[in-house]
């Protein structure tokens, strides 16, 4: 039987000094045991956003990236202040920092001791676009993903939903451990871990990089001369489906062909002419377009369940484009209990959170405390008696 | 710096294709010994995916591979074979961790399903990366990464305000969402062995992953009960803010004014007075009323500029504004990038000199060095008879029976 005190990151204290740069990066070390403290001004942190609810503490993006966490409210203006701060991160073992707070570096650097502390920013410590000003699309933009996604008639486009932070995060989290791990198992020294979001989205582009690298050419958006026909969204009855059937996958190919002269629709004839098994003649407008033609004609009847369904029996490769209101009755995801309701009593209800990115086949993932009020634990950490003086 | 921070991990990693290797890279990258089990005759298919060296196709001469496999050894074993895994076997009694991105049963067929290895290793690390989760109505759905955006919801929440669901233009749940949340659960699980004696399997579904990722959506349509609104590269709180046309063909700068004193800095750089002293401009809510006008007049001055100078000049006035990179200007002009170290070059017998992305970030000041990715089957012998103790007489007789590929 597990004991509840066995999780990958008990008796690991983090000093949350975050924003939406590296909010998530935390969250996944606190939502596996680690206590998570965010140390915010008694008016509370600019990335709360405005309360989406009443009685929130924040935003969504707030709800959901602080969730498992604590909450010290504390005047950093002030000499006390200050110093209930430095006994925080000489009683850490990792310090996150993104956004204003990084000013604090020299202050969290000056406190002995081997922990790992790890600065997000949009562009890194040095250099010269340290000191410019990025956000999700900026960074996007100057990391390279906004250039691959979009029409080729219009600009370029960003990814939705804050992927930067997402993505810097996650190679946050990864490199907070790497150097815990050299402090705990080699015992390294402390660690300083310089995080350029530019260089997280960067890190993310496929193989765009290597193509220019090794064969000098710049991936088009919309994939017009390098994706296949086949690989587009299309308009069903009730909304679309993603496919790819392209020739490097053969089954998934013959299996919609099939489908199609089974059901007597002109595709079916015309799929199997010579042209379409010619690579590069796929990719081209001229096959891109009549191939939507032909497949959104045959699809026009069928709903996204259906087109699921056919997918699974048929084993090509197609499914719905699900927005984010499907979700819930996903079966696959209802089959497997993936989303959970987590009570936040301030609020006065439940918020439906995302399920764990990993099964662990042992106990220890759990979402158990809605992101936290301002100061919410201020009390728990510091004792009743120092909060005065602190607090002011 | 080599970073040796997981010297004597040893992983028997069976990934193939781009998430799971890519999760497996960043443990080669800080010194673990990862132990890519791979076929020479079912050959990964990133090793048959481009782009290659000077466009020439072979098994060592994609880019794709390179940038996913930096640092690991091969071994090429013909898994079909009984002996092909015991060879496995006798690997996987050495490991730490066992790694694979199959579709569900995959391993089981294999005989190397979780209890089996567990049965030889009792505290394995054991990744598992299948798309939809092992279990389940909708487990045997095949997909590929953009499949991942389309049943997650970012599919469809990526795509212009006025216009229909595009996503992303890369298959990008397997590029960062996947990889890294696993190899963040794998040094998670390293701890937890260190401080309990025990291993665990991770079952990464990689829908499940990414769904994470659009996780404040999520949380806004529970609240609202509405489909959370495609804005591109808009924002529903701030205008200006989106790419601009540059001088030049298909040139762009991102500019995304946050607060209002970035817009009177960008309105004066751009020399519009009238804006600036509009006094139903003075707040977020009245510009982005008015977006469409905005953009228009912002793209006025951008369209007789070069991107880099629109960057500067807006930067120099602090609004947050920057080019819209392709990887050719990434590579061969991004001052930042060159500036912090990022490209490595490294040789390799077929790719030859090649420039790889360093981790993305700087540890006490310095980069990781990487070391090149390797030859299919490199490292075969070396492994059987260094790690697993084989004799010369029996490391031929398995190539002789077609048990070792390369």
């Amino acid at each position: 039987m597990s004991q509840p005190a066995d999780r990958p990151y008990d008796a690991l204290r983090i000093i949350d000094l975050t924003r939406e740069l590296s909010a998530y990066a935390t969250r996944l070390f606190a939502d596996l045991g680690a206590e998570v403290i965010r140390v915010e001004p008694i008016s509370g942190r600019a990335d709360r956003g405005e309360a989406a609810l009443p009685g929130l503490g924040g935003d969504v993006s707030y709800a959901f990236l602080n969730a498992n966490k604590k909450s010290i409210a504390l005047d950093l203006e002030s000499e006390a202040g200050r110093a209930v701060l430095v006994d925080l991160i000489a009683s850490a073992g990792a310090v996150v920092i993104d956004g204003e707070e990084a000013a604090l570096l020299p202050l969290v650097l000056s406190v002995p001791g081997a922990r790992v502390v790890t600065l997000i920013s949009h562009f890194g410590l040095d250099g010269p676009y340290a000191g410019y000003l990025g956000s999700d699309l900026v960074t996007q933009s100057l990391g390279g993903i906004t250039w691959m996604s979009g029409d080729p008639g219009s600009p370029p486009l960003r990814i939705a939903g804050g992927q930067a932070g997402f993505v810097a995060s996650l190679y946050a989290a990864t490199a907070t451990a790497l150097a815990l791990y050299d402090i705990e198992v080699n015992g390294g020294g402390a660690h300083l871990i310089d995080v350029s979001a530019q260089e997280c989205i960067a890190h993310s582009l496929q193989n765009a990089l290597q193509v220019w690298d090794l064969e000098g050419r710049i991936p088009m958006r919309g994939g017009e001369g390098t994706r296949d026909a086949t690989e587009q969204i299309f308009a069903c009855q009730d909304g679309h489906v993603f496919l790819a059937s392209p020739l490097s996958m053969p089954l998934s190919w013959k299996a919609l062909v099939d489908w199609m002269a089974e059901e007597g629709h002109p595709g079916g004839q015309r799929l199997a002419e010579l042209d379409w098994s010619d690579r590069r003649k796929r990719a081209t407008r001229a096959l891109r377009d009549e191939f939507r033609a032909l497949f959104e004609s045959f699809a026009a009847n069928k709903s996204k369940a259906e087109m699921r369904n056919q997918a699974l029996r048929r084993r090509i490769i197609m499914a719905p484009v699900s927005g984010i209101a499907d979700l819930a009755a996903d079966p696959q995801l209802v089959f497997r209990r993936y989303f959970h309701d987590l009570p936040h009593p301030a609020a006065g209800r439940a918020l439906r959170f995302p399920g764990a990115p990993y099964r662990l086949s042992e106990p220890v993932w759990r979402v158990d405390r809605p992101a936290p009020l301002v100061g919410e634990q201020s009390e728990e950490l510091l004792g009743r008696g120092a909060l005065h003086s602190i607090a002011g | 710096m080599k970073a040796d921070f997981l010297r004597g991990i040893r992983f028997a990693d069976l990934t193939w294709a781009g998430a799971g290797p890519f999760s497996t890279k960043i443990f080669a990258d800080f010194g673990a010994e990862v132990i890519k089990v791979e076929s020479a005759t079912r050959v990964d298919p990133v090793r048959l995916g481009g782009p290659f060296r000077d466009g020439i196709p072979g098994v060592n001469r994609s880019g794709y591979f390179a940038s996913r496999n930096t640092g690991k050894r091969s071994v090429a074993l013909n898994l079909k074979a009984a002996e092909g895994r015991a060879v496995v076997r006798d690997l996987i009694r050495t490991a730490d961790v066992v790694s694979n991105n199959f579709g569900p049963g995959a391993m089981e067929r294999l005989g190397l399903g979780y209890e089996e290895v567990r049965r030889i290793r009792p505290d394995v690390i054991y990744l598992s990366m299948p798309m939809y989760g092992e279990d389940g109505p909708l487990s045997n759905l095949l997909g590929v990464g953009m499949t991942i955006s389309a049943v997650t919801g970012l599919m469809s929440l990526t795509g212009y305000h006025d216009g229909p669901p595009l996503g992303p233009g890369t298959h990008f749940p397997d590029h960062a969402a996947n990889p890294y949340h696993a190899a963040f659960a794998v040094l998670a699980a390293l701890r937890y062995r260190r401080r309990t004696g025990r291993g665990m399997k991770i079952d990464l579904a990689q829908v499940e992953s990414t769904i994470n990722c659009v996780g404040p959506a999520v949380l806004d349509q529970a609240i609202t009960g509405q489909e959370p609104q495609r804005v591109g590269n808009r924002s529903a709180r701030h205008a200006p803010h989106n790419v601009f046309r540059c001088k030049g063909e298909d040139r762009w700068c991102a500019v995304t004014v946050l607060t209002d004193a970035q817009w009177l800095a960008l309105a004066r750089t751009i020399g519009a007075e009238a804006l600036a002293a509009d006094p139903q401009l003075a707040t977020a809510a009245g510009r982005v009323a008015r977006a469409d006008e905005l953009e228009a007049a912002v793209t006025r001055w951008t369209r007789l500029h070069e991107a880099e100078a629109v960057m500067s000049a807006l930067q120099a006035a602090g609004v947050p504004a920057g080019v819209v990179a392709d990887p050719r200007s990434l590579i061969e002009q991004d001052p930042q990038l060159r500036h912090r170290g990022y490209w490595q070059r490294l040789d390799h017998p077929e790719l030859k000199v090649a420039t790889y992305t360093s981790p993305p970030f700087r540890l006490d000041g310095e980069r990781v060095e990487l070391t090149r990715p390797p030859l299919i089957g490199e490292h075969t012998d070396a492994v059987l008879a260094g790690i697993l103790g084989y004799d010369a007489a029996r490391i031929a007789a398995l190539r002789a029976s077609g048990t070792i590929e390369a």
